[in-house]
């Protein structure tokens, strides 16, 4: 779920730890938490899309499905050990300690990284510090002036943790280093998308270590099987289907509507089913925020909030844990989540995170993706989008770049590190060749889980269309008041409130 | 920097003692006329700590504050006032001033009623006193990250407050709390009063400990009642730990941060953005440090005046002598 | 305060103490509630096993106690120093320290780590002990200086006038007298060093040094936002404070009632 990670997570959590930063005081007296860490500012953070779209490896990584990954047998499940595969020949000439910072993964996940690493590189001593994503760039910033800080770090595109702009100038350029590793094509082995959003100046500032997609709607299969309901096409179907579950007492779609990054899910989603690519276009300044296009995303966007599809009271709902909660609880019976939800299709996945919903004695259920309806009846497919989720940099300032090199170069291209990352069914990982074994995933019901599964990571690389990574902070927050006003229902009509959208992104260009 | 009292310190007070001072002095001899800075000593270390520690921030603040920079690349752009400028233009801004000042009243009006009341009541030698001083603490020293998604839910549109309401038969109160501006902004408020009014209350509760029980029994045996009692004698002696609390709760209204912004993050549409959310929010995720620094002088300047007025209306009023 | 002498009144009394107290339990009972909801006392079972609890509590506890003595000790001397003694521009010192209290910490990280790395203090307990200190000392200075301004001048006069010096004024005179309020800024400044988060997560670098404010971060991460057992740290980071609430709370009482004053 960290895919989210973004600006999105970044408030979800932003404090999970803030343990009362200040009693301070009284009426409030909190002193915030943050930092004096900064993101990069907006006009910068654009590389992704355009060369995402040139590419000619993205159908590579659409192999599809299955246990037919030549990885094969040997590799684990998310939890278990590291995999064995094609056992890549011992490096002892590497030595020395890396310090690892990072907001993500978690402490286990890194540990089975680390420890599969070390099976190629024992004389490596690898420490991750996990920092929590609100005090991840409060932490980077200083630590990376000072003689003090880590030799690899998490960054990611755009305005998010780790801006890849902000902090590009801090890693040293690993194209000799992912040369060496993959050979002179090595572009054609990894997914285009996590090349071009941490590349800057021209130089591949991190390796990517996997990319998460938006767009997908999830819906609890075994609730529409019981009250005998059909997955939503069509705006129409949605607003039956969302009145019959309401019928019987449950809930229909959910999503944290107080944030402004999955508030932009849905508005792309609808966007798109409008007029593909439309959305992208008036990020990037190429089409106007007034156009009719986005205009009418923004009249179905507010109209979700009254037909009865969107949970009553969801501008105050946050995606994590609430909207979460409210899912996997079966509370409600969709939820706007992209491919991170994948992680939840597992027996174990679900069943620890139902249990983390407050629920008793969990018991899995069946959840699929769908595509999202075709609110606008225009017959477009629906689209999925997305950004490289986070990369490893390594700090120009390192005492020890050739460790701390070849460990972001082995989790970000070697087999054995990449078919960990497939394994844990958060990210779509960055090398091409490696696919999740399912047979060892341990799907809730793989019948029917497993071909749509197989069919959404085809779908994503095919797929070059950005989620947030060229969306500035700056933009990112203009888009967010158009998005709640209209669905608060105010005084502005989405015309007007587009009108806004697009004086604050003029604006932003001087 | 630390060390309490070096013994010139000593020696220079013992000086002090022999000295004679004036009796009618109010603020333990402010406007005495005494030769030598007597106390001096006795402020150093607090003194040296904060602002050696700290000066160096406000002046860094300061500075950045004049500059067009994200906090971390080479090209920092001098503006002069150009931030400050663009806060004077920036809606939010006059809204987050806006809702601090509603905040400051609300917050502090409730905060001191029940913490007075409250104190007052638990000196009174109640039944279950330790449990009740509890369960009015223990929300001091909960994370506010850790009860925003709880009140995420007891406000939600089914959550546990509309549910209650059904019940005691008011559904037409029932509504979506955090979904709509006002509302929210008036929850935000409940959550910040349930969570602070245990200071408001150990600090009454402490300042209490200092009236003389003979007092309050002469007032009996002229026939005042329990509330007379509590509006004459109490509440007028406690009035130096009301000023305190005044002056903390402008500062802490002003730096208002995690509760709006783990709850609702400032929204819907800002309807919960404070001086304190906004300059997290333009620091780190828009990554504006020098418009956001300037929004930190601006909220040094406006605390500062707020605590200052504060503090000298409650010294102007406060003439009932504590003695 | 309160006459508790007839039965009526008791009752009311306790009543509308029930009255008041019934708002503040609630979210506590919800959040308890919560901690037990899906795996029950599996949740707290969870957090305990988190390997690094005792080293975290250690931890938390060497930096709470340290910053309580630093900031108990400067307070009440600068209390007594402002409240009572001749000080030539008094007021302006006064207000150079409550405006540190003005700063928010989002400006303040930065040029911390570096005044840290500078003056070496960088992976020490004093980088968070003395800035913690430093931000506290403003607030717990306003409170104990009213406090103390309460104290009436007659108390010191007499001391003086039989011969007491100035430190021997402090020490009979303000250092019993500040007890009810000295409980008060002891349990806020541990519950301010023991909740920070931020400090130690920039300032310290070594894993061994982190504090108990980590605890949650186990359970929200890559594959779990465990509300259960966030919320079940939360109510096991919180015990202490609470004991030490009551316990502090029981013993300054009691050096009240046997104190000087009155």
């Amino acid at each position: 779920m960290r895919a989210i990670a973004r600006a999105s997570r970044r408030r979800v959590y932003a404090a999970t730890s803030f343990a009362g930063v200040a009693v301070l005081a009284l009426a409030g007296c909190s002193s915030g938490s943050s930092s004096g860490a900064a993101k990069t500012s907006a006009a910068a953070a654009s590389s992704a899309p355009a060369a995402a779209s040139s590419s000619t490896a993205a159908a590579a990584s659409a192999t599809g499905s299955a246990a037919t990954s030549p990885a094969g047998g040997s590799s684990s499940a998310a939890s278990g050990p590291a995999p064995s595969v094609a056992a890549a020949p011992v490096d002892t000439s590497v030595s020395g300690k890396v310090n690892w910072w990072g907001w993500t993964p978690d402490a286990g996940v890194a540990t089975q990284y680390i420890t599969a690493f070390n099976k190629q590189y024992p004389n490596v001593k690898v420490t991750y510090k996990m920092l929590t994503i609100a005090g991840y760039n409060a932490a980077l910033r200083p630590a990376l002036a000072s003689s003090v800080g880590p030799d690899v770090f998490d960054v990611a595109p755009g305005a998010a943790n780790g801006a890849i702009d902000t902090y590009g100038v801090d890693a040293i350029d690993l194209t000799p280093a992912v040369t060496k590793a993959l050979g002179s094509d090595w572009k054609s082995k990894l997914a285009p998308i996590g090349v071009s959003s941490l590349t800057t100046d021209g130089k591949l500032r991190a390796l990517s270590v996997g990319a998460v997609f938006a767009g997908t709607v999830w819906i609890n299969q075994d609730l529409f099987t019981k009250y005998n309901l059909k997955p939503p096409t069509t705006l129409a179907e949605w607003v039956n289907v969302c009145a019959a579950f309401k019928s019987h007492n449950v809930g229909c779609f959910i999503q944290g509507a107080a944030q402004t990054a999955f508030d932009e899910d849905t508005i792309q989603a609808i966007s798109d089913s409008i007029e593909p690519g439309k959305w992208v276009q008036a990020i990037a300044g190429t089409a106007k925020w007034t156009d009719p296009t986005i205009v009418k995303a923004l009249t179905i966007w507010q109209s979700l909030f009254h037909n009865g599809i969107m949970e009553s009271g969801a501008l105050g709902v946050q995606q994590y844990p609430d909207a979460n909660n409210a899912f996997l609880s079966q509370k409600d019976a969709m939820v706007m989540m992209g491919t991170w939800y994948m992680q939840y299709s597992t027996k174990t996945g679900m069943t620890s995170a139902i249990s983390g919903a407050g629920v008793k004695n969990p018991v899995p259920f069946t959840q699929v993706p769908i595509a999202f309806p075709d609110v606008a009846g225009a017959g477009h497919p629906a689209s999925v989008y997305g950004d490289a989720d986070f990369g490893l940099a390594v700090s120009a300032r390192s005492k020890n770049i050739p460790a701390a090199t070849a460990f972001a170069t082995w989790l970000g291209t070697s087999s054995a590190g990449q078919q960990l990352v497939a394994n844990v069914l958060n990210d779509i990982p960055a090398l091409n060749s490696a696919q999740p074994v399912w047979a060892q995933t341990g799907l809730v019901n793989s019948s029917v889980q497993q071909p749509i599964l197989a069919a959404l990571i085809s779908k994503t690389g095919q797929s070059s269309e950005p989620r947030l990574s060229t969306v500035s902070a700056d933009l990112q927050t203009a888009i967010g008041t158009a998005a709640t006003t209209v669905a608060a229902g105010g005084s502005d009509s989405p015309a007007k409130a587009a009108a806004t959208l697009q004086s604050a992104a003029d604006k932003l260009k001087k | 920097m630390t060390d309490p009292q070096p013994a010139s310190s000593v020696a220079s007070s013992l000086d002090d003692s022999s000295a004679p001072s004036l009796p009618m002095t109010r603020r333990g001899g402010g406007r005495r006329r005494g030769l030598r800075p007597l106390g001096l000593p006795w402020i150093l270390p607090a003194f040296v700590l904060v602002v050696g520690l700290l000066y160096y921030c406000i002046g860094d603040t300061a500075y950045i504050s004049t500059l067009d920079w994200d906090g971390v690349s080479p090209d920092k752009v001098s503006v002069g006032f150009g931030n400050y400028t663009q806060a004077y233009h920036d809606p939010v801004f006059w809204d987050a001033i806006r809702h601090t000042l509603v905040f400051f009243v609300a917050t502090f009006a409730l905060q001191t009623l029940i913490g007075f009341t409250f104190a007052a009541i638990v000196h009174s030698r109640i039944k279950l006193g330790t449990l009740y001083k509890v369960i009015i603490f223990t929300p001091v020293v909960i994370a506010p990250a850790t009860m925003a998604p709880v009140f995420r839910q007891v406000f939600a549109a089914d959550g546990q407050l509309n549910a209650l309401l059904s019940d005691v038969g008011l559904v037409s109160w029932t509504q979506p709390w955090l979904a709509q501006p006002r509302t929210a902004l008036i929850a935000i408020m409940l959550i910040t009063v349930w969570q602070w009014t245990g200071v408001t209350f150990i600090l009454y509760f402490a300042a209490m400990g200092q009236v003389e029980p003979e007092i309050i029994e002469a007032a009996r045996i002229d026939g005042a009642g329990n509330l007379r009692t509590l509006a004459q004698i109490v509440w007028p002696s406690v009035r130096g730990t009301t000023v305190a609390l005044g002056m903390l709760s402008v500062i802490g209204a002003l730096k208002t941060f995690d509760v709006p912004y783990l709850v609702t993050v400032g929204g819907p549409n800002f309807a919960t953005e404070f001086l304190g959310t906004m300059i997290y929010r333009i620091s780190i995720p828009m990554a504006h440090v020098g418009y956001g620094a300037a929004l930190s002088v601006i909220l040094l300047v406006l605390a500062l005046l707020g605590a200052i007025i504060i503090g000298i209306r409650g010294m102007r009023t406060d003439r009932t002598p504590n003695v | 305060m309160f006459e508790t002498r007839g039965r009526r009144n008791k009752i009311v009394l306790q009543v509308v103490a029930t009255l008041i107290v019934l708002p503040y339990l609630f979210p506590l009972y919800a959040m308890v509630k919560g901690s037990l909801a899906g795996e029950g006392w599996g949740n707290y079972r969870a957090v305990l096993d988190v390997g690094a609890i005792p080293t975290f509590f250690k931890n938390s506890a060497i930096i709470a106690v340290a910053t309580i003595l630093v900031v108990y000790v400067l307070t009440m001397l600068a209390a007594y120093g402002f409240s009572k003694l001749h000080i030539r521009g008094k007021e302006i010192y006064f207000w150079m320290i409550i405006v540190a209290l003005t700063l928010p910490e989002v400006v303040l990280l930065t040029p911390l780590f570096v005044t840290a790395t500078k003056l070496n203090f960088y992976d020490t307990y004093a980088s968070v002990v003395l800035p913690l200190a430093a931000l506290q000392i403003p607030f717990t200075l306003l409170l104990t200086r009213s406090f103390v301004d309460g104290v009436p001048n007659e108390l010191f006069e007499a001391a003086r006038v039989d011969g007491a010096s100035t430190a021997k004024c402090f020490w009979y005179l303000v250092i019993p007298l500040t007890r009810p309020i000295a409980a008060a800024i002891v349990v806020l400044t541990l519950i301010n060093a023991w909740n920070d988060y931020l400090l130690p997560l920039v300032l310290l670098q070594d894993p061994g040094k982190q504090t108990i404010t980590l605890l949650p971060q186990f359970f929200v991460s890559e594959f779990s936002n465990d509300q259960t057992k966030v919320l079940a740290s939360a109510v096991i980071t919180a015990i202490p404070e609470i004991i030490a609430y009551l316990s502090l709370q029981r013993l300054f009482e009691r050096g009240l009632s046997a104190g000087a004053i009155k």
